[in-house]
């Protein structure tokens, strides 16, 4: 037992690293969705803005440009998050289907976009100095900056629990999804509560591309890809529920590490498979928000 | 209001989102009716003569098919926009990702765009896919990538040509250095489709003959794998001396870079099929690529007077090092001038027939090749990636020898 667990030990650490990345990622999309009902497919394009990001401000020659992206990326996905929030609006009584078209198109938009301004190849960005090396673990070398990977998910996990759960702003989110009307009623403007979860969801989006330059770089295409895990990732933990989304993703993060270290014959099916595994058992997730379906 | 919807509404609504997700995958492609030279008539008698250029103009392959465009071009350019007296007129169709926009795009070419032959495709599904129309309509296609053997072998046409190389042929090449040098277990590793299955057995068939033992294998799941750690610690604990694979554009970054990130670089030297090191890769890849060797069958490093002359004409006319892709359309534009100039005419039947009397081509950047099962017979190199004065470059270190398709 000892034994298997040494051997799989950078696996095991590997799954929490990319499951700290999954969760910033699958986070800012699990609230929009869950609590304002906006289904935002330009989550993944968002994503790959904060990618160019680091590649623009060279993120891996200083702390200065890494902090430079991370700064920009956090004020664009605001902005963005704000303007999704304008044109969702007369949207809001239509089905999910007509949501899910407008910001498919928005995403296919920012995706054209981002390879007209930085061209179709694959673009790398290194860690910032410091982190860029390896440390030794159980006698294998691991990258230091998946190390600190870990730790910026935990902080932001905890971030967002608090505000959402324990603040009078996330009680105030928590009314507008419950009870629209009456929360207009108390005299709150409740287009402004969404404008300011789409800007937050969506900022989440931008800060993870940034973060996640150093391990998967830029380029086209990568906004589908992550898209697709964060929708994976969503659906396991349930919709609207930060717990949710920290389990979704460490649970991936770990079936894409260690399920993959474990079983390399059907790497092609394991994500599928936990996710379909998941849908029988629990067909909310595994977490579905309390306030969604209360 | 969500709290009325049910659970099932919800995954309903994140099920069509998955849905059409994929639907974006189905992208048009459109005939962009790019003329060069004048129109019908042509001038000096010769006429003219119309050739479908299909390369990826969107999707994951654009970077090749600028390219093969740039090659394609700088021919042109250097011979006056004409073919064996013939001024040439290209038709650029977008290939996209793969079949399924590839297919309609030579479709369309064929039908609408009124060609004499074809050059271009990248993706070899498509090459396969559009075999049969190419020879009903007897129009000879000179496929300048793709590399599935079948697209010459199993699904061989008299109207399709190839002016690139064979997965295998790339992989055996190196298969039989390493097992020639003795260097110990291999580890092998590529993508699942078809390319990755063919080198991995490439390698496999052509290591193992010469006495080669193979340390353990793995195909990873091809485009959604962007962390390679899970199989890096595979070879980690399989005892391998030397690690061989096969990784091309975005996967091949991650891959060379992750395999110096987790330490590997430094225990289990990597060897690979060209197309791990080649063209924008190599700058993306950085200081974690030198020192990787692969086996390619061109390289600008190549000493030779062609390809010093071509090299420094690339560089002038688009002020970037030329890549393999480059240097197949560049020579499926030659080789479509002889065959024009030897047949006389446009017709399909006598363009395949003088492609296959062509012999030696014997001024290609790439050194002598000729076509033997109408694919190069060729001579590959063994490359190293070395850092010269800031560029990447991929020195060769030896003639391997000239390989027919396995």
């Amino acid at each position: 037992m000892l034994g298997w667990f040494d051997a799989n030990l950078v696996s095991i650490l590997n799954g929490f690293a990319i499951g700290a990345l999954l969760f910033v990622l699958a986070v800012g999309l699990s609230i929009v969705f869950g609590m304002m009902d906006v289904l935002n497919l330009a989550h993944g394009a968002f994503f790959l803005v904060g990618s160019y990001l680091a590649v623009s401000f060279v993120a891996g020659d200083s702390w200065g440009g890494f902090l430079t992206a991370l700064g920009v990326a956090a004020v664009v996905g605001l902005l963005a998050g704000a303007v999704l929030s304008g044109m969702t609006e007369p949207l809001a009584r239509r089905p999910i289907l007509d949501q899910a078209l407008l910001t498919l198109g928005i995403s296919l938009v920012v995706a054209e976009v981002l390879s007209i301004v930085y061209g179709n190849d694959v673009r790398s960005v290194s860690p910032p100095p410091g982190l860029d090396g390896s440390v030794d673990v159980a006698g294998s070398a691991y990258p230091t900056y998946r190390l600190m990977l870990i730790g910026v998910g935990l902080v932001l996990a905890l971030v967002v629990w608090l505000v959402v759960e324990r603040t009078s702003v996330g009680a105030l989110v928590r009314a507008s999804v419950a009870d629209r009307e009456m929360v207009s009623a108390m005299g709150i403007d409740n287009r402004k509560v969404k404008v300011a979860v789409l800007g937050i969801g969506s900022m989440l989006a931008t800060v993870a591309g940034v973060l996640a330059a150093p391990v998967y770089g830029a380029r086209p295409g990568l906004d589908e890809t992550i898209l697709l895990l964060a929708l994976v990732v969503v659906v396991i933990g349930g919709l609207g529920s930060i717990r949710g989304a920290l389990i979704g993703a460490l649970v991936i993060g770990q079936v894409e590490s260690l399920g993959r270290a474990l079983l390399p014959d059907l790497a092609s099916f394991i994500l599928f498979g936990t996710l379909a595994l998941v849908l029988i058992v629990r067909p909310r997730g595994l977490f579905a928000g309390k306030v969604a379906h209360s | 209001m969500l709290h009325h919807l049910s659970g099932r509404r919800l995954l309903g609504g994140l099920g069509a989102g998955v849905l059409t997700l994929a639907m974006t995958a189905c992208g048009g492609g459109s005939l962009g009716g790019e003329e060069e030279g004048g129109g019908a008539g042509g001038g000096e008698g010769g006429g003219t003569v119309r050739v479908g250029l299909v390369i990826p103009q969107a999707g994951v392959y654009t970077p090749l098919g600028e390219d093969m465009q740039q090659g394609w071009d700088l021919w042109l350019e250097q011979n006056g926009g004409e073919m064996g007296g013939f001024t040439v007129e290209t038709v650029t169709a977008d290939e996209g990702e793969g079949p399924d926009t590839g297919v309609p795009a030579v479709q369309r070419l064929l039908t609408e765009g009124d060609v004499d032959a074809m050059v271009g495709i990248v993706n070899s599904a498509t090459a396969l896919g559009v075999a049969e129309q190419v020879t009903e309509a007897q129009v000879p296609l000179i496929v300048a990538n793709a590399g599935a053997e079948a697209i010459t072998k199993d699904a061989a046409s008299p109207y399709v040509w190839r002016s690139s190389f064979t997965n295998a042929q790339i992989a055996a090449a190196m298969g039989e250095h390493l097992a020639a040098e003795g260097i110990g277990p291999v580890y092998v590793m590529a993508p699942d489709y078809a390319a990755g299955q063919e080198v991995v057995a490439g390698f496999t068939a052509a290591y193992t003959a010469g006495g080669g033992t193979i340390a353990g294998q793995a195909l990873t799941p091809f485009g959604t794998t962007q962390d390679f750690q899970p199989f890096l610690s595979g070879i980690q604990g399989s005892g391998a001396a030397a690690t061989f694979v096969f990784y091309a554009g975005g996967e091949a970054v991650s891959f060379v870079q992750q395999y110096a990130d987790f330490g590997l670089k430094d225990t289990t030297p990597l060897y690979g099929s060209g197309f791990l090191t080649e063209g924008s890769v190599l700058d993306a890849q950085g200081a974690a690529a030198v020192g990787v060797r692969t086996t390619l069958h061109y390289s600008t490093e190549i000493d030779n007077a062609a390809n010093t002359e071509f090299v420094q004409a690339y560089q002038e006319a688009y002020g970037e090092l030329p890549t393999t892709y480059a240097v197949q359309a560049y020579d499926a534009a030659n080789v479509l001038a002889r065959a024009l100039e030897e047949a006389g005419g446009t017709g399909g039947e006598a363009l395949s027939e003088a492609l296959g009397g062509l012999g030696e081509i014997d001024d290609s950047p790439r050194g002598p090749w000729s076509f033997t099962n109408q694919t190069p017979e060729q001579a590959v190199y063994l490359r190293e990636v070395a850092d010269e004065n800031g560029t990447l470059v991929n020195s060769v270190v030896e003639d391997l020898g000239v390989f027919p398709q396995p």
